[in-house]
């Protein structure tokens, strides 16, 4: 979490140096607007995403992460990649709590291939920020851009699985 | 009034399900929105600066120069600028789809956009906590495949867009 907070300091930082140069450099007519603009968006962000915070919370209330590694366990080879990818495209959250799920997968020798498909679309597709991404970036992207992904992960899945 | 239902459709949705599931187990769902909250005040620094900053550039820069950098035809060094930023950013993406649809519209590449989400998934600053959990061969290939199908991603989903 505090990896959080460091980039949002920087981030923070960045953008107070880019209003203070434009400040003293640009127009402080549109810097009013700019500033105005953002109180909108910071606000109605902020509803959408603590929206998605609640859902993810509520998956991670109602799914254990045993609960997960256990049903994953229960398939195997190129059904237990596509099963994996499945699950981690539902399951969202920091990715360094999946980490920990695909080290219990190992332990009870799940396949590097299936490990790989779960935590590969647990950071890559998130049904629960589609909604989102339609939203800001339109039906035609979202939909090419999760269909790629989708193969892709049966892919790196398979390629993991040679390779190691 | 049709408009606003229409636009917050989702979050209803949402507010609906949280209520329901609350009748049935009110304490699960009361550490769920505990937790939301806290998850949100962590982020709440990022969210304030995306939104800072997706409205600055919405209001102060011209078209011309994101779509020179990040444009469609921006090349490599826009992939790379698209890889690189997706790579040092952590926490969600979709923090970011505000910002990035600022972009869209001051003409950077549905291409470039692309990349950055796909890049998105490699988290930097996580990777020596993933190494001890998962291994570094596990890890380096992972994150190497990642950023590989991250600008495929890009030159798949831009041969779809002409702007």
């Amino acid at each position: 979490m505090s990896t959080n907070l460091i980039e949002g300091v920087i981030l923070l930082g960045f953008v107070c140096i880019l209003y203070a140069l434009y400040f003293v450099k640009g127009d402080k007519a549109k810097l009013k607007t700019a500033a105005k603009k953002s109180v909108r968006m910071f606000l109605q962000n902020s509803v959408r995403l603590y929206s998605v915070f609640v859902i993810i919370a509520l998956l991670e209330q109602f799914l254990s992460p045993q609960g997960v590694s256990q049903f994953l366990l229960k398939f195997k080879g190129i059904l237990g990649v596509i099963v994996g990818e499945l699950t981690g495209a539902v399951m969202m959250g920091p990715a360094a709590s999946s980490y920990p799920i695909g080290q219990y997968l190992f332990a009870h020798s799940a396949s590097v291939s299936l490990v790989a498909a779960f935590l590969f679309t647990w950071v890559g597709i998130g049904v629960i920020a589609l909604p989102m991404e339609f939203k800001f970036l339109g039906k035609k992207f979202t939909v090419l851009r999760n269909s790629f992904t989708f193969i892709a992960g049966i892919f790196l899945a398979l390629i993991m699985g040679v390779l190691l | 009034m049709k408009e606003i239902l229409k636009d917050w459709a989702i979050e209803i949705v949402i507010l609906m399900i949280a209520v329901l599931l609350a009748l049935f187990n009110p304490s699960k769902v009361g550490s769920a929105l505990l937790a939301a909250t806290n998850t949100y005040v962590n982020l709440c620094i990022v969210i304030v600066s995306v939104a800072l900053l997706s409205s600055f550039i919405s209001v102060t820069i011209p078209k011309q120069i994101i779509g020179k950098i990040i444009g469609r035809q921006s090349g490599f060094k826009g992939t790379l600028i698209g890889a690189i930023f997706g790579t040092l950013m952590v926490g969600p993406a979709y923090m970011f789809y505000p910002f990035f649809k600022e972009l869209r519209d001051k003409g950077a590449g549905a291409n470039i956009i692309a990349t950055t989400i796909g890049a998105w998934a490699i988290k930097a600053p996580w990777i020596p906590f993933a190494i001890t959990v998962l291994g570094w061969k596990f890890t380096l290939l992972f994150n190497v495949l990642i950023l590989v199908f991250a600008i495929l991603s890009g030159f798949f989903v831009g041969a779809f867009f002409k702007e």
